[in-house]
């Protein structure tokens, strides 16, 4: 195992792989900014390196500051956390370049899987059948209406390198088809310095359903069942949980079986999951996430397994702690995210210095944040804020139990708002409450 | 999760109108921002894309708007003092490949954008330069030693410019 590792990223993702390296018995390091002066995570490792200032791109985003600091501190591998550099091949080649471990898939298969439009081929060969749409990208305003002509409206409109709900739009119209494509790839050209886009058939009522799975590099491949994430908002998802209600058992038999062999076809190592939509008693794969997600702590509070510690494990060559058949979810847990989010105002962003921060407690409730009072929230980064995650025998409970974290939640300061409202209204909608509902639950 | 701002309108795009009335709301925005300040900032960007303005403001000047890693203290002689920072996180020389003269010594007078010193990052050498006019006061990080981002180096009596 190793003896140090540097954590590339910020926020509650960084404290949380901090606190399993502590547990673990590995020393860390923490990279922030100078808007993240006196961070939890800053805090909570053994050192820290300011690695360049607010904006990511010249600190979280740039990868000569953070190989400078692991080379420095002496660590032995990077753990990139979920967005930022986590999906960048070429960063995992650096890494493996300065003779560092990047936590995650080798890069090759980072590079296979971060294109999207070449991952649905790719998967469509493994044998997992793919929402219709264009086999490679589509480049000219022909292709794109014969492209959409054969696959019908709705389309929704993918950047290939995109991800995390950015870079894609839906179309119902044929007048606003030209020109959402060429605003996407505008958008898809500025985010992530690629203007490919693809498209697919946008299906108006599915469930998002994914499989969470483990590899390591001495074949083994498990899953650790599924989620489901099909409460959004514009494509950002606010709660999780798992097991995914009203799923059928012979299709979620078949999607988890099914994820298992097209990991192992694209040798995948690490902690990875593969998204699907559900409709009916259909599935269709739509891409993979080569990292650790948001909404993890769902798999982990279902199965009772570490899927940080298992990364760190797989990283530094070990094998899995846990086989197929150990692998027994118990339960239901659900996840909201708290996002410091203007709800009278579209739910735009509001940074801000936090005058009250009190999280819940209690049975079966976990809180990732690093979030405290005084703490800044930066107009630099995302807005999430905590997550809140409950665990509970069946679904009833859980969605009690969070309506009552929900309530001990409390956050407040100059100018901060935050979703928590909208959560709570969720809880008693009769389609959430019931499990019917679907992606468009939240769409306005 | 973190959005690139950047955009480029495309050169075909009927909207150029759109595009440079919004342009012209950002630089007003950033010129108010700028004028209420009361320091000139590191660095500005103008986006056009999803619309943005970024200001980035320097790190350390020694009247000190960010507590930096325990540089010996001594506050009292650093009064007035103009700090040139570390531009990114690396190895920092005083001079331009070992045993050769360093670029600044104690005394020296400095023009805006000067060399001072690299700032070695990946094998990259980075230019590391004053930003104003001065003279070296005092050189607070030692050749060859790792520094953080925003790290004073070289400490300046400022000098009127020109």
């Amino acid at each position: 195992m190793f003896g140090k590792v540097l954590v590339a990223n910020r926020g509650e993702i960084a404290l949380r792989i901090i606190r399993t390296c502590r547990e673990l018995g590995i020393r860390t390091v923490a990279v922030y900014s100078t808007a993240d002066e006196d961070s939890a995570a800053v805090r909570a490792a053994d050192e820290a390196v300011r690695i360049g200032p607010g904006p990511a791109k010249s600190s979280y985003l740039y990868p000569p500051a953070i190989i400078e600091a692991a080379l420095r501190t002496g660590a032995q591998a990077v753990h990139p956390g979920y967005g930022f550099l986590s999906e960048d091949p070429d960063f995992a080649e650096i890494c493996v370049q300065n003779g560092l471990v990047f936590i995650g898939p080798r890069p090759e298969v980072l590079a296979r899987l971060g294109d999207k439009v070449g991952a649905r081929e790719i998967m469509r060969r493994a044998g997992l059948p793919v929402v219709p749409g264009s086999e490679r990208a589509v480049s000219t305003a022909a292709e794109v209406q014969a492209t959409a002509k054969r696959i019908g409206l709705p389309v929704i409109v993918k950047a290939a390198m995109g991800g995390g709900g950015k870079g894609m739009a839906v179309v119902r119209r044929w007048e606003d088809l030209l020109p959402v494509f060429r605003t996407t790839r505008a958008t898809a050209r500025s985010a992530f310095g690629d203007d490919r886009v693809y498209l697919e058939r946008f299906w108006e009522s599915a469930r998002h359903v994914e499989v969470q799975v483990l590899a390591d590099e001495h074949g083994n491949v498990v899953h650790l069942g599924e989620r489901d994430c099909s409460v959004q908002r514009r494509h950002q998802k606010l709660v999780e949980e798992s097991p995914a209600p009203g799923l059928p058992p012979a299709l979620r038999a078949w999607l988890l079986d099914a994820t298992v062999q097209a990991a192992a076809a694209v040798g995948y190592t690490g902690a990875g999951t593969f998204e699907f939509l559900v409709n009916g008693d259909e599935a269709a794969f739509i891409e993979v996430n080569c990292r650790i997600q948001v909404e993890h702590p769902v798999t982990e509070a279902v199965t009772g397994i570490d899927l940080v510690a298992e990364q760190l494990r797989v990283a530094a060559g070990l094998p899995l702690t846990v086989s197929q058949d150990s692998v027994r979810p118990k339960g239901v847990a659900v996840e909201c995210r708290i996002n410091a989010e203007d709800p009278d105002h579209d739910f735009r962003p509001c940074p801000g210095e936090l005058t009250e921060f009190v999280a819940p407690g209690g049975p079966f409730v976990r809180v990732d944040t690093h979030a405290h009072p005084g703490w800044r929230i930066s107009p630099y980064y995302d807005s999430l804020l905590a997550k809140v995650i409950v665990w509970a025998p069946d679904r009833a409970a859980a969605l009690a139990r969070m309506g009552r974290a929900l309530e001990e939640l409390r956050i407040a300061g100059p100018g901060v708002r935050t979703n928590r409202k909208l959560l709570m209204d969720l809880l008693s909608d009769p389609d959430f409450r019931a499990g019917t509902h679907d992606t468009s639950l939240l769409r306005a | 999760m973190n959005e690139a701002r950047e955009s480029t309108a495309d050169d075909d795009d009927p909207g150029a109108v759109a595009v440079r009335h919004t342009m012209e709301v950002l630089n007003r925005s950033l010129a108010d921002t700028l004028r209420a300040a009361s320091r000139p900032p590191a660095r500005a960007r103008v986006a056009y894309g999803p619309a943005s303005i970024e200001v980035e403001w320097p790190v350390s000047t020694v009247d000190g708007v960010v507590p930096v890693a325990p540089a010996p203290a001594e506050p009292e002689p650093d009064e007035g003092l103009v700090a040139v920072t570390a531009p990114l996180v690396g190895t920092f020389y005083h001079a331009p490949e070992p045993g050769a003269e360093p670029f600044v010594a104690v005394g020296a007078e400095v023009a805006a954008g000067q060399q001072v010193g690299i700032v070695e990052a990946m094998k990259l050498m980075n230019p590391v330069v004053a930003a104003t006019p001065g003279r070296v006061a005092r050189v607070v990080a030692a050749d060859n030693e790792p520094v953080e981002y925003g790290q004073p180096l070289i400490l300046l009596t400022p000098l009127a410019e020109g």
